[in-house]
């Protein structure tokens, strides 16, 4: 785990259509803004992979397929949390209170949130009126 | 921001004997695995293989859509019958948070499964 800490938080924003062709590219801008922010080339890895999997979940659950619906997505560098916000006007639907079921790796489906809830430090959805708010960070010190 | 093309990552077939030998190359995300079901499936559905092989070794990414076609591959030809030739770094991370590894064989090259 990189260990540089930047003295000033940082901020971007970043506005995209529902489009499964924006996945990649906003998955590289956020793995280049956690690069600035001094995290290795493997925690930018898992935390691109982890807006690319917030962000399908999107775009499959919550907008149902729709290719033209807003995402906002914030990411905001606090010393030595990475927040990540991502915000949508869908279904609302709240996959804390979907009903938990054990993971099964020869089965498809779960590997997107088990990958947000195994590589972010913490994970928040936050109803809105409507859509939801999901909330991620992930601190820039040593993981065991 | 730029739209990507939506690229076929499975690039070359080869049958040999009961083996399906699929070459697949680029960046695999919710953009792309739509049509890499559907080639997979087809093939797998024309061939009938007994084992299918997955040269990865050309894939430097993939996500859990891309997960969930191997794992539906898998359940088509049979547990233990799909081989992942070479996965690359990050690729083999997500295999690993998946635990794919328990239901996949991941070999070397091609030579260590003949």
């Amino acid at each position: 785990m990189g260990r540089s800490s930047p003295a000033s938080p940082r901020r971007v924003e970043y506005r995209i259509a529902s489009d499964p062709a924006n996945i990649a590219p906003l998955r590289r801008m956020m793995e280049a803004f956690a690069a600035e922010c001094g995290f290795d080339a493997d925690a930018c890895g898992e935390i691109g992979l982890c807006v690319n999997e917030a962000v399908a979940n999107i775009i499959r659950h919550a907008y149902e397929g729709a290719r033209d619906r807003p995402i906002l997505l914030t990411a905001e560098f606090d010393p030595p949390a990475l927040r990540i916000s991502i915000r949508d006007w869908g279904n609302g639907v709240n996959p804390d209170e979907l009903p938990e079921e054990q993971y099964n790796p020869a089965a498809p489906g779960g590997v997107g949130m088990l990958c947000l809830r195994l590589l972010m430090d913490k994970v928040v959805f936050m109803p809105q009126q409507p859509g939801m708010l999901l909330v991620m960070t992930r601190n820039l010190t040593e993981r065991p | 921001m730029t739209l990507e093309q939506r690229a076929n990552p499975i690039k070359t077939v080869r049958q040999d004997g009961q083996t399906l030998l699929v070459a697949m190359e680029g960046e695999i995300d919710l953009n792309n695995s739509p049509v890499m079901h559907t080639t997979l499936s087809d093939l797998v559905a024309r061939h009938r293989p007994s084992r299918v092989v997955l040269d990865v070794s050309r894939v430097p990414y993939m996500d859990s859509s891309a997960v969930a076609v191997l794992v539906e591959i898998m359940r088509r030809v049979g547990r233990g019958n799909v081989v992942l030739l070479s996965p690359q770094p990050r690729v083999r991370g997500l295999l690993e948070i998946a635990r794919l590894d328990t239901i996949f064989r991941i070999a070397a090259s091609e030579q260590e499964i003949r």
